[in-house]
């Protein structure tokens, strides 16, 4: 599996990303240093713990993170959620699907990223 | 990638930003140009920027962070100014221009916004860089460009000043003695009046300036200035135009003509021929028409003229100089400088006799000080910054040299810095923020002392700042003896905010243990290990003073027969007795309770009892009486005083028990009984108490004194 085809099994903008960064060595660094980012378990955690404040900031970093690599999916999940938490916001209706949503992305894009992670031996 | 020290050429940015991903995009992109300093949250950001300061070129900061967001650290940024030396490009996604403008308004100088673009990060940050490095350099130049033109002017006066005495054919020091004169003529002028609103830097210009005052006499031709004998009237009216020239000169300078120093030359060049009545010349000015450096500079170049010798005339003395000023015989003068006149006459001679070649250097010296003190104001934030940085370069090094905990805390961001060493003898970190809720730091210090010292620290003044605190630090696993000194820091408001401190620690435990070693030896008998007498009384004096309502009961004991164990024996059995006695008496006595030894053969115990003292001291003197040491038989006398019975202090007690084991000991010895009211007055002058340390007895036993 080639990186390319790691980005379009994601739906990840692979043309951008190496458009703003220059450099595949670089990306691919970072798209495998995403599987080892706390942010997501700690979204998780904080949504658990009803920390509205942490998941916001967790959630936001997870957009952060996806807007850089070019993660198209996760990113506008992501932001969905970031926007639902900001400033403190109560629970909307159809929050839990906007949870469902990152909780799903999210998976598709580690899955991907993994099997890149095996295709390219390590 | 931590590189803490900072290379000659290269620059130092610190990423603030709570992701690690992100921070490590960014240091990747930065490449390998710059060194990369990494905080995680706000609070962690300002104590790098406190840590490393203007080392730091640059903060590429985040917004939405945990602990402190970006707007957080923008504040603390202004509020200490460093924003005025250290860039921010801030960072985020956040799109709102709410967000965009506040962060501007709190004075950062671009925005990046995610997802980055490497070649636009890159391309800011060099710019941004270059922009604040190009800015204090400009501002470096300014200051050296106006340095450079005073410097420069004041070197043209002093050539242009030259250029005319010598044409003028004059000492060399008529320039000099008119400077010297005006200024100390202006000096006793702003003592009398202010009404020519004179500051000091006035009187400095102005007494620069009045070097110029012929300046003029350059365009007066060569055979008029230099006449021998009297001018012509022609010749007069043509030297006379040298004060119109001169002011035509200095006018001449058109983008100096805001300049102090331009602008009293002219005055003084033009009117300095002027005289009070309105007779002088060029403009026939009256009274303080003529404004007051040209009217200080007339009287001046006039004693001059009059002390000094000319091709017409002879030198005057000065006081033959000042009585013809005096008596109007050259030219009428402004009433209040004859006035100032007769005040500093008798300085004049002194004064012009110290217008040697040191003293001038010493007031240009002093001008020298003056224009870099201007300097300072304008570049004093650089100026300080580096003063700091020096401050903190030396602060680490000696830091770095000695094996100590040194410390600083600040308040708010709560922070704790420590130093190297001390960090890695305590096995924190060197940068702590939130100390009181690391567990780590908790481990150390027990919160007891942590907060008494904090109050302590506390309540110090800025007058009188230092605290000295003994306390127990937990180290590599034991509890060791620290003695912590701090000096509180205060804000200069008022009324003085507490900001923190710095201090260090040292580690006093061997010290300290040599100190309790020698306080035991002090304090105890060397032969029983029991307390000895002075220590038992300060012990016992403290235990009544720390709970005068308890129910206590001193009891003194006395070896029956000791003497005779001695003789018998020899005083080497004495010594097993005595001991065999204390370990008897150590092992009858509860924790709290207190045996000392208090001289000789003789004992005390003090105890506090509840009800039933009867029985306690029952079994004390059962446990310690009776039976044999070797062929030794032990037998004990005691009287005992209690405070149901003694109203008093442990002097009193000690009497009473004293006076009731006396009792005892008249009345066959090996029992015990207790003082009562009625056997005698407290204070009688009978005692059963050895004299061997106990200067208010008199000793009535078996045994001789000793």
């Amino acid at each position: 599996m080639t990186l390319q085809e790691c980005y379009a099994a994601m739906g990840g903008n692979y043309d951008e990303v190496i458009g703003r960064l220059r450099s595949e060595k670089l990306v691919q660094k970072f798209v495998l240093k995403f599987l080892n980012d706390g942010s997501y378990q700690l979204l998780l955690d904080s949504l658990a713990a009803g920390d509205r404040e942490e998941a916001f900031r967790a959630a936001h970093t997870i957009k952060g993170v996806c807007a850089n690599l070019g993660f198209d999916v996760l990113l506008a999940s992501s932001e969905a959620l970031t926007e639902a938490l900001r400033d403190g916001r109560p629970p909307q209706p159809g929050e839990a699907d906007l949870i469902a949503r990152v909780e799903a992305d999210y998976a598709r894009t580690r899955q991907a990223i993994q099997a890149y992670q095996e295709g390219a031996g390590g | 990638m931590n590189a803490l020290t900072q290379t000659a050429n290269r620059q130092t940015i610190l990423i603030v930003d709570d992701s690690e991903m992100n921070r490590a995009i960014l240091a990747d992109m930065l490449g390998n140009e710059f060194d990369i300093l990494e905080a995680e949250n706000g609070l962690e950001g300002v104590a790098m920027l406190q840590k490393h300061g203007p080392e730091i070129s640059l903060v590429l900061l985040d917004i939405v962070m945990p602990e402190m967001d970006g707007f957080g650290v923008l504040n603390m940024m202004n509020k200490y100014h460093w924003i005025e030396d250290i860039p921010v490009i801030m960072i985020s996604a956040e799109r709102g221009s709410s967000h965009i403008e506040r962060a501007f308004e709190l004075g950062i100088t671009d925005f990046i916004w995610r997802p980055f673009d490497a070649l636009i990060v890159r391309h800011r940050v060099v710019n941004t860089i270059l922009l604040y490095a190009k800015q204090k350099k400009l501002t470096a130049m300014v200051a050296e460009q106006i340095f450079e033109k005073e410097h420069r002017s004041s070197l043209m006066i002093d050539i242009l000043s030259h250029i005319v005495e010598f044409r003028n054919g004059e000492s060399g020091m008529h320039v000099q003695h008119v400077h010297t004169l005006t200024e100390t003529l202006l000096k006793v002028v702003i003592q009398k009046t202010d009404k020519y609103h004179l500051s000091q830097t006035d009187i400095t210009v102005i007494s620069t300036a009045s070097a110029l005052h012929d300046v003029g006499k350059i365009a007066i031709p060569e055979e008029v200035l230099n006449k021998p004998g009297r001018l012509t009237d022609e010749e007069f009216a043509i030297m006379k135009t040298h004060s119109l020239v001169g002011a035509n000169m200095l006018e001449a300078l058109p983008s100096y003509q805001d300049e102090p120093l331009v602008r009293f030359a002219y005055q003084i060049c033009r009117w300095h021929h002027e005289r009070w009545d309105g007779r002088g010349y060029p403009d026939g000015l009256k009274g303080d028409e003529i404004p007051i450096s040209a009217q200080i500079v007339a009287l001046a170049d006039v004693y001059d003229a009059l002390t000094s010798q000319r091709v017409y005339k002879p030198a005057f003395s000065h006081e033959k100089a000042v009585s013809m000023i005096l008596n109007g015989e050259c030219g009428t003068f402004n009433p209040l400088l004859m006035d100032c006149l007769r005040d500093c006459a008798d300085d004049i001679p002194r004064a012009l006799d110290g217008d040697s070649f040191e003293e001038r250097s010493r007031r240009e010296l002093q001008n020298v000080a003056r224009e870099l003190h201007k300097h300072e104001e304008l570049t004093a934030s650089e100026r300080t910054l580096e003063l700091l940085e020096h401050e903190r370069m030396k602060y680490s090094f000696f830091a770095s040299l000695t094996q100590e905990i040194q410390f600083e805390y600040t308040v708010t961001p709560s922070s704790l810095i420590l130093s190297t060493w001390g960090a890695e003898r305590l096995g924190l970190p060197e940068v702590l923020m939130d100390p009181y809720q690391s567990m780590e730091a908790n481990a150390i210090i027990n919160a007891a002392d942590r907060d008494s010292l904090a109050d302590t620290l506390h309540s110090t003044t800025p007058g009188n700042p230092v605290v000295t605190y003994d306390c127990k630090l937990h180290l590599g696993g034991e509890d060791r003896w620290h003695r912590i000194i701090a000096r509180a820091s205060w804000s200069s408001e008022e009324p003085p905010r507490y900001t923190g401190c710095i201090g260090k620690a040292l580690d006093t435990h061997s010290s300290r243990l040599q100190m309790e070693h020698l306080e035991q030896e002090a304090s105890h008998d060397a032969l029983t290990g029991l307390i000895n007498r002075a220590y038992a009384r300060k012990r016992i004096a403290e235990r009544l003073a720390d709970r005068p309502t308890g129910r206590y009961a001193l009891a003194i004991l006395d070896l029956d027969y000791f003497k005779s164990a001695n003789d018998t024996y020899g005083h080497m059995f004495g010594d097993q007795v005595l001991k065999f006695l204390a370990e008897r008496m150590r092992r009858s006595i509860r924790g709290g309770d207190i045996a000392a030894r208090v001289g000789g053969d003789e004992f005390l115990i003090f105890l506090e009892y509840k009800d039933d003292l009867e029985s306690t001291i029952e079994g004390i003197y059962n446990r310690v009486s009776g039976g044999v040491y070797e062929d030794f038989k032990i037998s004990v006398s005691m009287g005992v005083a209690s405070t149901e019975i003694v109203d008093g202090d442990y002097e009193t007690l000690f009497r009473c028990a004293d006076e009731a084991l006396y009792v005892v000991k008249n009345s066959g010895k090996g029992h015990y009984s207790y003082y009562q009211k009625e056997h005698a007055p407290v204070g009688a002058d009978i005692s059963a108490v050895s004299p061997i340390d106990s200067e208010e007895t008199k000793h009535d036993s078996e045994e001789a004194p000793k």
